[in-house]
């Protein structure tokens, strides 16, 4: 026994060493994922202007978001992957393969890709300053000299993108490029919506100014057994979220002077809901007032982003008015808003856009962003920026990415009389994870069928199931006396680096917290916010801005 | 295992030759061993030479060794976060929940463990200690789900059913004072069974000659709690709370990241969020590098001490 015992413990005491040996071997054979010590920290191209030579497809692989949307398809394999894998393959002898990243956690995904050396060479973002990190630590790939020295073999990126996008981010002095800037094509923003049903039923006129939407959430309030019935305790006349930045933006703007310079929206302008413009202060005082005189829905700050608690709320028919993005209500089809308000309070339930927010000098105005939308760059680890340049190239030509954004016509798109084209939502293999599959067409966001004419007719069409006089209206209204946004290149602002995270997070805290401050307070709670919204980095932001825009624009105070 | 230890007869002369016999006994446990110290050696020792990131800027691209050491002899990035207020911030919340959650969540299990260990029907007993375990296999994302349902100020269940006798809603996750006795109840009602089950298993290691003994005596329930229960369990309490007290500044990142809200936030950021929102998302790795060292040296620090105490009064300690 005592043998046997001794032999069999022997037995497995060998074993394990073997094992042991055996699985060593793996991680030692590999290198350490995070030092990818051969990796020079600048990479000069070598001019490679020629398509790939002669022999086997050239490989790269492309960063594509993941929505995880309900009855979505494999956002790395679908119908549409199909189409740019062989076109892309048959143009250019490249072979795509797809590499999906959440899209609500891109940049920390990013930054694990990154850091194991395992980015796809065509990384996509919209974050720059989150480029502008890794470029400083050597991880990214300066795109100037591929661009310029392919620039014959690369007619449809530079004729979409031109010159504004392809050099928004160039850095002045060194010239480097670390990113191109897809082109937005339509700049709508923001829009406010308020229930058609309810105006009609009270008897109210559209509001067209503050005074006026103020009455209008008052009303709504009152006439709460009217508008709801049984339900009148859950009426919610103005919605908001925990992002009252983005979810009260034309109210807190109308509060900024309308002559602020270029300088001054510069150098202010760090945070992207204009948080540090002056005035708006007075905008979240309304907003403290609505919510103190039970006019919000009370529970706002608890829910974070991508919390679908609020959307239900509107879905269900108690919310009166909200601001949010410009086409908010009438987006993803029959699991959008529109659809399900109307399935839910009935047929006359519809949200329709309406303009109230008037600045001191009589204009509605909106800020509105630049033309530049996600931003594409290619990291250190990418061999094959030639190849990755083809790709973006091929992706910039008109028929390639209109079939992208319609799809086949009869399936997701049809062709109306006047020739507009009117989009159709779909489920199973060839439904879009993404309204027009902005996420395939990385240079470009929003609909674009080489005719300007023909695409501004069939923009309003792109809601499947929604009136296009609905959208019309919101899209009209949402650039209307818009202040489209201006490069300022001054080079990079070094106090900025790694503060959007926190400072947005503040941000946030601030607004929510003056919202609900009891009305005597608003302005302590306010004013200790923005103290430590500025000691903890925003002003040093705001200073080193300042210099920059001194030193290269002098004493002007405009870019014209 | 045992047939091999005992087999151990003839005793040789000389070092050399003694320690020849002992490897060649006892070279299967040893060989044995390899394993888990070759797993704590890859996965818990070798990843601590990039704690050298606290003193170096750091980059993605090149190798701890490679990058160049940060300004101010290497100290730039402490120097950083000793002068952010978040950080003190987050350093205050860490240990005042901690400590809440020390002194209040500590005797509940113990409390438990007394309790169920009283109870005389025992289907009883294992139906309820089943129950009260359960919890832990919880993470938190779904607790506080479950508690915005239940303690949101208008929509939670909760004062729904206290809007119904007339009581104005309770403000349990959105105000400061009351989200942190929300936080530690919530702790409490996850771990407080799973923590029964280390006392349940020392409470059987308690000779029950001594309660018989004590019941001959005249003993009742409590005299038998105070003065054989609770000394039973003594070596166990104290062991437990040196581990706890490690973990004064130590902070899991979950439950307050899942709980928390932007109107809670002076409260319920604490250091593993300020990692996460500076140095995972603002990709400051450097600084939170920092900020994680300076954390697990003083958590080693309170271990120390702790341990020490427990030593100066008669008990056994961890090592």
């Amino acid at each position: 026994m005592k043998t046997v015992s001794k032999t069999i413990s022997k037995a497995l005491a060998c074993l394990l060493l073997v094992t042991l040996l055996a699985s060593c071997g793996g991680p030692s054979a590999t290198p350490p994922p995070v030092t990818p010590s051969t990796l020079p920290a600048v990479v000069t191209p070598t001019p490679a202007p020629e398509e790939p030579a002669g022999g086997g497809p050239v490989s790269i692989t492309v960063e594509i978001f993941d929505r995880s949307n309900d009855g979505g398809s494999k956002p790395e394999d679908n119908f549409y992957t199909d189409f740019i894998k062989e076109g892309v393959l048959r143009d250019h002898n490249i072979e795509v393969t797809f590499v999906p990243v959440p899209r609500w956690t891109e940049v920390e995904q990013l930054n694990n890709l990154l850091a194991a050396g395992d980015a796809p060479d065509i990384c996509v973002t919209y974050s720059y300053p989150t480029i502008q990190t890794y470029a400083n630590m050597g991880a990214v790939l300066d795109m100037a000299p591929y661009l310029e020295d392919n620039k014959a073999q690369l007619p449809n990126l530079w004729g979409l993108l031109g010159e504004t996008n392809i050099y928004w981010d160039k850095d002045p002095e060194t010239g480097e490029i670390w990113a191109i800037e897809a082109l937005l094509r339509h700049n709508p923003r923001i829009g406010t919506f308020v229930r058609q049903d309810w105006l009609t039923k009270l008897n109210i006129a559209e509001p067209t100014t503050l005074e006026e939407f103020e009455a209008m959430l008052y009303a709504f309030k009152e006439n709460a057994e009217t508008l709801l019935g049984a339900d009148a305790d859950k009426i919610i006349p103005f919605s908001t979220s925990y992002d009252v930045g983005w979810r009260a933006d034309h109210l807190m703007t109308m509060f900024v002077a309308d002559d602020i310079t270029d300088k001054d929206v510069y150098i202010n302008g760090f945070d992207d809901r204009h948080f540090l413009l002056p005035g708006i202060k007075e905008g979240i005082r309304v907003l403290n007032k609505w919510y103190n005189d039970g006019l919000t829905w009370n529970d706002f700050p608890l829910y974070g982003s991508g919390d679908t608690t609020e959307d239900n709320l509107i879905k269900s028919g108690y919310v009166g008015s909200f601001m949010h993005n410009w086409d908010y209500p009438y987006r993803n089809g029959e699991e959008g808003i529109h659809h399900q308000l109307r399935a839910i309070a009935g047929e006359d339930a519809v949200y329709t856009s309406v303009e109230p927010f008037k600045n001191a000098a009589g204009v509605y105005r909106k800020f509105l962003p630049g033309p530049i939308d996600r931003k594409v760059f290619l990291p250190a680890t990418n061999d094959e920026p030639v190849a990755s340049m083809l790709y973006l190239d091929w992706l910039s030509t008109v028929e390639n990415r209109k079939f992208l954004q319609i799809g086949e016509e009869g399936v997701t798109h049809e062709v109306l009389e006047d020739g507009a084209i009117k989009t159709v939502a779909v489920t199973g293999e060839k439904i879009m994870n993404s309204p027009n599959n902005i996420d395939y067409t990385i240079i470009i966001n929003g609909l674009d069928l080489g005719d300007p004419e023909l695409t501004m007719d069939s923009y309003a069409y792109n809601y499947s199931g929604v009136d296009a006089s609905l959208v019309q209206k919101g899209y009209e209204i949402s650039i209307n006396d818009g202040r489209i946004g201006k490069n300022v290149q001054v080079g990079q602002i070094t106090a900025e680096e790694g503060m959007g995270p926190v400072l947005t997070e503040k941000r946030d805290i601030v607004l929510d917290q003056a919202v609900i401050a009891p009305v005597d307070q608003f302005d302590a709670v306010f004013d200790a916010g923005m103290q430590d919204y500025l000691a903890s980095g925003g002003q040093a932001i705001i200073d080193e801005r300042t210099a920059a825009w001194e030193k290269v624009f002098g004493d002007a105070v405009s870019l014209d | 295992m045992d047939a091999m230890l005992g087999a151990q007869t003839a005793r040789p002369s000389g070092k050399g030759k003694k320690f020849l016999n002992y490897t060649q006994r006892y070279w299967t446990l040893y060989l044995l061993l390899l394993l888990p110290v070759v797993y704590f050696f890859i996965f818990r020792y070798s990843p601590m030479a990039y704690i050298l990131i606290a003193f170096k800027k750091y980059s993605i691209v090149q190798s701890v060794w490679e990058m160049p050491w940060a300004a101010n002899n290497g100290f730039e990035h402490f120097i950083k976060a000793f002068s952010n207020r978040d950080f003190f911030y987050a350093l205050r919340n860490t240990i005042m929940l901690n400590m809440l959650d020390l002194v209040a969540g500590f005797p509940m299990p113990v409390i438990l463990a007394l309790l169920l260990n009283e109870l005389a029907f025992k289907r009883f007993k294992r139906v309820t200690q089943t129950i009260v375990y359960m919890p832990h296999f919880l993470s938190w994302i779904i607790i506080s789900g479950l508690a915005l349902q239940l303690f949101a100020p208008t929509s939670g269940l909760v004062n729904i059913a206290l809007g119904k006798f007339g009581v104005e809603p309770v403000p349990f996750l959105n105000d400061p004072a009351h989200w942190v006795g929300t936080y530690i109840f919530l702790g409490i009602w996850r771990d407080m069974g799973w923590g029964t089950i280390i006392y349940l298993a020392a409470l059987t290691g308690i000779n029950p000659e001594l309660y018989e003994a004590a019941s001959v005596d005249g003993a009742g329930r409590f005299r038998k709690i105070w003065n054989i229960t609770l000394p039973g369990l003594r070596p166990t309490i104290i062991v437990l709370l040196i581990m706890n007290l490690g973990r004064v500044l130590g902070s899991e990142f979950d439950r307050p990241y899942a709980l928390k809200n932007n109107l809670v936030s002076s409260v319920s950021n604490v250091i593993s969020t300020f990692v996460y929102t500076n140095g995972i998302r603002g990709q400051q790795f450097s600084l939170t590098t920092a900020v994680g060292l300076f954390q697990s040296v003083v958590c080693v620090i309170f271990l120390l001490a702790a341990n020490a105490l427990a030593e100066k009064f008669g008990e056994r300690g961890i090592w």
